[in-house]
C-alpha cells in the first residue's frame, strides 16, 4: 500500500518534470543584430533595485531611463527610440549572472549599459558569454581596475576612475597639504577597502591606523568607539573614510557626540561623500563644513554648471519626484555617453561598429566630468583623474584652496600629473548631435 | 582606561538592543516553538509606523507607544490568521522544524515588500528624543550619551516588567504553563490558543520598542534590523531559548564578547565571534547556559 | 515481467533519466540549457537539505556556507593545482564533506534550533572569513572556469550545453549514490533517529555518530552543488553565498516535500521558475518604478507562504489528499 502511494506520487512528479521540460523547448529566434529594429534600440541594465545596495544606487536606472525618454521625445537616435530593459540583481553575483544572461538571451538586448559592482559584473560577464557573443558592455559602474583588461573583457568600457586611482591621488594630496600629520584609514573590508589599501600603498602614504570593518558592523556605539580610539593620535590626524555614505554619516555623528569633529581633518572617498545624503542622514552642517572629498564630476548642487543645469531640467520633467544628486548625475551622464556612442556608430548600427565608434571617438564625447575619457583602440578605460574639493556647510563641494586643480593617473605605478583637459561644452539643450 | 570604559559602554548599549530582540524571539519560541524570522520585518514595520506617528504628532514618546501597540497587534494577527492555520495542517515530524522557518521567512519578504511599496527604498532618519552628545567624565567626553542611557534604562525596565508579568500575575502563570506543557494547561482550563497569541503580541511589542530605540542611532530602511535579528537569535540560543533571563544574559554575553574582541583584537571578528561563542557555549552546555537539561526540546 | 531488485530499478531509472536529459539538452535553446543547469544544481542542494532534515531530523540554516566551502575547494583545485574540472568537482564534494564532518563533531550533540543557530552564525561569518585568506581573492573572488567544451563535440556545441551536461551528469550520479545510501541500512537508521532519537539510542544505535555522518554526507552534496553553482556563474565570491541562498534551499525542500528525495527536480524547477514568472508578470503589469521593483519579491514570498499553507508536505501529498477527499 505504502509502495503504491509512493509510485503514484512518483508518477505525478515525473509528469510535472516532463511538463517542465516541454515548457523549456521554445527556441528564441536569433536575428542578425539582436535588439535592433528600424524603430528601436533595446539596451539592458542589471543593477540592484531592491536590497541594501539599492538604497544608494537604485536611482541609476531611473535616471538613465529619464534621459533616454528625453532623447526619444526629441527624435531618438537617427529615428530609433531607445528602450532600456531593467533587471534587478540585488547586488548578488548569482542573480547578476542569471539576469545578465536573461538580458542577452531572453530580452535579446543590443548592448548592456551601466552594470553595477565588481563581484557581480565580473561573474555576469563570463556567465552571459558577453565576450564570445561580442555584446557591447558599456560604462560599467565600478571602481575595480580589472575591467580595463582587454583580453578578459574585450567588449567592456569602464567609466568611473578606479578606487586605486582615487587612493593614489588622495595619498599625494595628503602628503602635499598635511605633511607630518598621522593618517588613519577607515575602510570597508571588501574589494573597496582592499583596492583602496593597495592604492594608498602605491601612493606610498604611511598609514598610522588602519580599520577594516565588515559590512553591517558599524553602528552608533562602534563608530563612537572607533572615533574615541582615533582621538588618541596626537596632533590633528587626517582620517580617510573609504566606505559607503551611511557609514560615513555614522562616523560623523559619533564625532559630533564626542565633540571631536574638529580634532581631525576628514577626507571622504567619492563613494561615501555625497553631501545630500549625509545631511539627509542627520549629520550637522557644521560637521560637513570643511570635509575634504575627491570627485571627478562637478558638484551636483552647482546649477551654474551647464551639464548640471540641463540634467536637472531633464530630471524634473522625466524623472518626477526624484531629487537630483550625484547618483542621478552619474546615471544621466552614462545615458548621454550611450546616446553619443550610438550616434557615433552611425545609421548602420552594429555591435562591432558600436565598439569601434567608442574606441575611435569616445575620448571626444561630451561628458559632465571634469576629467578626460581615455577611450582609444588600446584603452577601454574611462575617467582617470580627480579633483580635490572641500564641502561647505550647505553641502556644496568647492575646489580645495579656491582653485580647481585636476590631476590624472593610472591604477598601477604611473605618475600623477596635472591635467590640462578642457571639458567639451554641453550639447545645446542636452541633445547630442555628434556623428 | 578610556578604551576600556568605551568598550564596556559599547557592549552595554548594543547588548541592550540584542536583549530586546532575543526576548522577542524567546517569547515566540516558548509559546509556539517557532523561530520567528519575520521578527526583523515586524520590528521594522512597527518602527515605520512609530516614525510616521512621531513625525505627525511631534512626539517621540507617542511614536514609541504607537510602535509598540502596532507591533503587538501585528504579532497577534500573524499568529491568529497565519501561524495557526499552518500548524493545523502539520502536526509532527521534521516538517515541523522547517515549515515555520520557511513560513516566517516568506512573511519577512512580504513585510519588507510592503515597506518598499509604502515608503520606498531610501534611508529615513529618526531624531533621538534626548541629546546624543556624550557625557563629560573627568574632562573627557565619553561614548555614552543621555540617549544611550535612555536605551539601557528602557530595555532594563521593560525586562523587569516582563519578568513581573510572568512571575507575579495569572496571565504570566498561564503563559508559562502553556509554554511548558500545553496539554496539561488546556486541561486545567487555560485558553492555550489565546495565551499563544498573547506571546506573539508581547514579542511584537518588544520588537517595536527595540526598533524605536535602535533606529535613532542608525537609519530606517526595510532591511534595517536583519543583522540585529541574527545576533538576537544567537543571543537567544546562547541563553537556552527558554527563559527571559537567559535571553537577556545571552545578549549581554554576546554584546561584551563582540565589543571586547573587536576593539582589542580586530573589527573583523564581528561576525565570526558570534559563531565562536556559540560553539564554545554549546560545547560546554549543549542546551545553552541558562537552560535546565530537561527543558531542551527538538 | 522481469523481476528487478529495488536497487537495479533505481539504477535503471537514473540511466533513463540521463538519456532523457541528453535528448532534452539537444532540443532546447541556450537560455533553457542554462536555466536547466540551475535546476539541476538547486535540485542537488535541496537534496542535501532533505537528507539532513527529512531523513535525519536536523535543521541547518547555513548550507550556503557549506556550498561555499565546496566552491572554493573546487576553484582552488582548478586554478592553483591545475586539476581537471571533473576532479575539481569531486574534490569540492569531499572537502565540503570533510568540513561537515569536523563541524559535525563540534555540534553533534546539538539539535533543532541550536544547530540552526550555529549554522546561521557560520553563514553570516563567511564573507569575513573568506576575506582573511588572500588565496581566496577577497570580495572579487576566484575564477571557476571549466573551459570550453571539447572540440570533438563540434562547433555548435555551446558553453551552455556543456554546463547542462556537466550539471545534469554530476547531479544524477550524486543523487544515485545518495538514493542508494538512504535505502540502505544507514537510511533506515537515519529515519529511526529522526522519528524517535531516544528509542533509537535505546535500541543500541550510536545516534551522535550517525547524525554526524548524515551531516557530513549532506555537506558533501552541498559542496558539489556549490561547485556547480560557481561553474555556472564562472567564479566564486563570498557574496555568491548569501543567507538568502540557504533560505531558498529550505523553501525548495518544503515545496519538494521534505520526506522524499524524489521530487528534488521539482524543487529546483520552482526555485528557477518562480522569480522568472514574477519578473515577466511584473513586466506585463507595469506601473511605477518603486512598484515594479518591489513586486517580484512580494510575489515570490506570497507563493512561498501559499506553498507552506497548502502543501506543507510537498505537492505529492497534496495531490494524494485531494484524491482521498474529493
Amino acid at each position: 500500500m505504502i509502495r503504491n502511494t509512493r509510485m503514484k506520487r512518483f508518477s505525478v512528479v515525473s509528469a510535472v518534470v516532463a511538463l517542465g521540460a516541454m515548457v523549456f523547448t521554445a527556441l528564441p529566434a536569433q536575428a542578425a543584430e539582436p535588439g535592433l529594429t528600424s524603430k528601436e534600440i533595446k539596451l539592458g541594465i542589471s543593477t540592484p533595485l531592491t536590497g541594501t545596495a539599492a538604497l544608494s544606487y537604485g536611482k541609476v536606472p531611473g535616471a538613465m531611463k529619464a534621459y533616454f525618454d528625453f532623447i526619444n521625445a526629441n527624435g531618438g537616435v537617427y529615428g530609433r527610440k531607445i528602450k532600456l530593459v531593467v533587471r534587478d540583481d540585488k547586488y548578488l553575483p548569482t542573480l547578476a549572472a542569471t539576469q545578465t544572461t536573461n538580458l542577452v538571451l531572453k530580452d535579446g538586448v543590443f548592448a548592456l549599459v551601466a552594470a553595477l559592482g565588481t563581484a557581480t559584473h565580473s561573474k555576469a560577464y563570463a556567465a552571459a558569454s558577453l565576450a564570445t557573443k561580442k555584446v557591447p558592455d558599456l560604462f560599467v559602474n565600478t571602481g575595480f581596475s580589472g575591467f580595463g583588461n582587454r583580453t578578459k573583457y574585450p567588449t567592456t568600457f569602464t567609466v568611473l576612475p578606479s578606487y586605486a586611482m582615487e587612493a593614489k591621488i588622495i595619498s599625494k594630496f595628503v602628503k602635499d597639504k598635511f605633511p607630518g600629520q598621522a593618517v588613519a584609514l577607515v575602510a570597508q573590508d571588501d574589494e573597496f577597502g582592499v583596492d583602496g589599501v593597495n592604492g594608498f600603498a602605491a601612493g606610498s602614504l604611511s598609514i598610522a591606523s588602519k580599520t577594516l570593518y565588515p559590512q553591517g558592523y558599524m553602528n552608533d556605539a562602534r563608530a563612537k568607539a572607533l572615533v574615541t580610539g582615533l582621538s588618541a593620535i596626537p596632533g590633528k590626524p587626517v582620517v580617510i573614510l573609504f566606505g559607503t555614505t551611511d557609514v560615513t554619516a555614522l562616523i560623523f555623528k559619533a564625532a559630533e557626540s564626542l565633540s571631536l569633529t574638529s580634532k581631525f581633518t576628514w577626507i571622504a572617498g567619492s563613494v561615501g561623500g555625497d553631501s545630500n545624503t549625509l545631511l539627509a542622514l542627520g549629520v550637522k552642517p557644521t560637521t560637513i563644513d570643511g570635509v575634504v572629498a575627491a570627485s571627478f564630476f562637478p558638484d551636483a548642487k552647482n546649477t551654474t554648471d551647464q551639464y548640471v543645469k540641463e540634467f536637472t531640467k531633464i530630471n524634473a520633467k522625466y524623472n518626477p519626484g526624484v531629487s537630483f544628486d550625484n547618483i542621478v548625475l552619474q546615471g544621466m551622464n552614462s545615458a548621454m555617453l550611450t546616446v553619443q556612442s550610438l550616434r557615433a556608430a552611425g545609421k548602420n548600427l552594429t555591435r562591432a561598429g558600436l565598439i569601434k565608434a567608442i574606441e575611435d571617438k569616445g575620448s571626444t564625447f561630451a561628458s559632465a566630468a571634469l576629467v578626460p575619457l581615455n577611450y582609444s583602440a588600446t584603452s577601454h578605460i574611462g575617467y582617470n583623474g580627480y579633483w580635490m574639493g572641500q564641502l561647505n556647510a550647505k553641502g556644496e563641494l568647492k575646489p580645495y584652496g579656491g582653485t580647481l586643480s585636476i590631476v590624472t593617473t593610472d591604477s598601477t605605478t604611473g605618475p600623477i600629473t596635472p591635467s590640462t583637459f578642457k571639458r567639451p561644452s554641453m550639447p545645446k539643450n542636452g541633445i547630442p548631435t555628434n556623428s | 582606561m578610556i578604551k576600556l570604559i568605551t568598550t564596556i559602554l559599547t557592549a552595554l548599549t548594543t547588548g541592550a538592543i540584542y536583549a530586546l530582540m532575543s526576548t522577542a524571539l524567546v517569547l515566540v519560541w516558548r509559546s509556539t516553538r517557532i523561530i520567528n524570522f519575520a521578527q526583523a520585518g515586524q520590528a521594522v514595520l512597527s518602527t515605520y509606523v512609530g516614525y510616521e506617528i512621531t513625525v505627525r504628532s511631534g512626539s517621540f514618546w507617542v511614536g514609541v507607544l504607537a510602535a509598540m501597540i502596532f507591533g503587538a497587534l501585528l504579532g497577534a494577527v500573524i499568529d491568529r490568521f497565519f501561524m495557526r492555520p499552518i500548524f493545523k495542517r502539520i502536526k509532527s515530524g521534521p516538517i515541523l522544524m522547517i515549515a515555520p522557518v520557511v513560513a516566517t521567512l516568506g512573511l519577512l519578504g512580504i513585510i519588507q515588500s510592503i515597506i518598499g511599496f509604502k515608503w520606498g527604498l531610501t534611508y529615513q532618519s529618526l531624531a533621538a528624543p534626548v541629546s546624543t552628545d556624550g557625557y563629560n567624565l573627568f574632562n573627557r567626553v565619553i561614548a555614552f550619551s543621555p540617549f544611550n542611557l535612555l536605551v539601557v534604562v528602557f530595555a532594563t525596565v521593560s525586562m523587569l516588567l516582563l519578568t513581573l508579568l510572568f512571575q507575579k500575575t495569572n496571565i504570566g502563570l498561564a503563559l508559562r504553563a502553556s509554554a511548558h506543557s500545553p496539554e496539561i494547561a488546556r486541561l486545567s482550563g487555560i485558553k492555550v490558543d489565546l495565551t499563544r497569541t498573547l506571546g506573539w503580541a508581547l514579542a511584537g511589542a518588544a520588537g517595536g520598542l527595540a526598533g524605536m530605540l535602535y533606529i535613532p542611532s542608525s537609519y530606517l530602511y526595510p532591511n534595517a534590523m536583519d543583522v540585529l535579528l541574527v545576533f538576537g537569535f544567537v543571543a537567544a540560543v546562547i541563553g537556552g531559548l527558554e527563559s527571559l533571563f537567559g535571553a537577556v544574559a545571552g545578549a549581554m554575553i554576546l554584546g561584551f564578547a563582540i565589543s571586547f574582541s573587536t576593539s582589542y583584537i580586530s573589527e573583523k571578528l564581528f561576525f565570526p565571534m558570534a559563531f565562536i561563542l556559540l560553539i564554545v557555549v554549546l560545547l560546554i552546555k549543549p542546551a545553552g547556559i541558562f537552560s535546565s537539561k530537561k527543558s531542551r526540546r527538538d | 515481467m522481469l523481476t528487478l531488485t529495488p536497487s537495479k530499478k533505481r539504477t535503471l531509472f537514473f540511466v533513463a533519466m540521463g538519456w532523457a536529459l541528453l535528448l532534452i539538452g539537444d532540443r532546447i535553446g541556450e537560455l533553457r540549457q542554462y536555466q536547466g543547469s540551475f535546476v539541476a544544481m538547486y535540485a542537488l542542494a535541496i537534496g542535501s537539505i532533505i537528507l539532513l532534515t527529512g531523513y535525519s531530523g536536523q535543521l541547518s540554516l547555513g548550507h550556503s556556507a557549506l556550498m561555499a566551502v565546496g566552491a572554493y575547494a573546487g576553484a582552488l583545485s582548478i586554478n592553483n593545482l591545475h586539476l581537471h574540472p571533473v576532479i575539481a568537482l569531486v574534490i569540492a564534494t569531499f572537502v565540503a564533506g570533510l568540513f561537515g564532518l569536523l563541524l559535525g563533531f563540534g555540534v553533534a550533540r546539538l539539535s533543532g534550533p541550536y544547530l540552526a543557530g550555529t549554522t546561521l552564525a557560520l553563514a553570516v561569518s563567511l564573507p569575513t572569513l573568506a576575506n582573511q585568506f588572500p588565496i581566496l581573492g577577497g570580495e572579487q573572488g576566484v575564477v571557476f572556469d571549466v573551459g570550453l567544451p571539447p572540440a570533438r563535440f563540434g562547433e555548435n556545441f555551446s558553453q551552455y550545453k556543456w554546463f547542462f551536461w556537466i550539471s545534469c551528469l554530476a547531479v544524477l550520479v550524486m543523487l544515485w549514490l545518495i538514493s542508494n545510501v538512504v535505502s540502505s541500512r544507514y537510511g533506515r537508521t537515519f529515519r529511526a533517529i529522526r522519528d524517535n532519537e531516544t528509542a533509537a539510542a535505546l535500541s543500541g544505535l550510536n545516534t551522535g555518530r550517525l547524525k554526524v555522518l548524515a551531516f557530513s554526507i549532506s555537506s558533501g552534496m552541498a559542496g558539489l552543488a556549490g561547485g556547480l553553482l560557481v561553474m555556472l556563474i564562472s567564479g566564486v565570491s563570498p557574496s555568491a553565498f548569501p543567507l538568502s541562498l540557504s533560505f531558498s534551499l529550505l523553501t525548495g525542500a518544503v515545496v519538494t516535500g521534505v520526506y522524499s528525495l524524489k521530487g528534488v527536480m521539482l524543487g529546483g524547477l520552482v526555485l528557477v521558475a518562480i522569480p522568472e514568472i514574477a519578473d515577466s508578470l511584473v513586466t506585463r503589469i507595469g506601473g511605477s518604478e518603486g512598484f515594479t521593483a518591489t513586486l517580484p519579491g512580494f510575489l515570490v514570498s506570497a507563493l512561498l507562504i501559499l506553498a507552506v499553507i497548502f502543501a506543507p508536505n510537498g505537492p505529492g501529498k497534496l495531490l494524494h489528499s485531494f484524491k482521498k477527499h474529493g
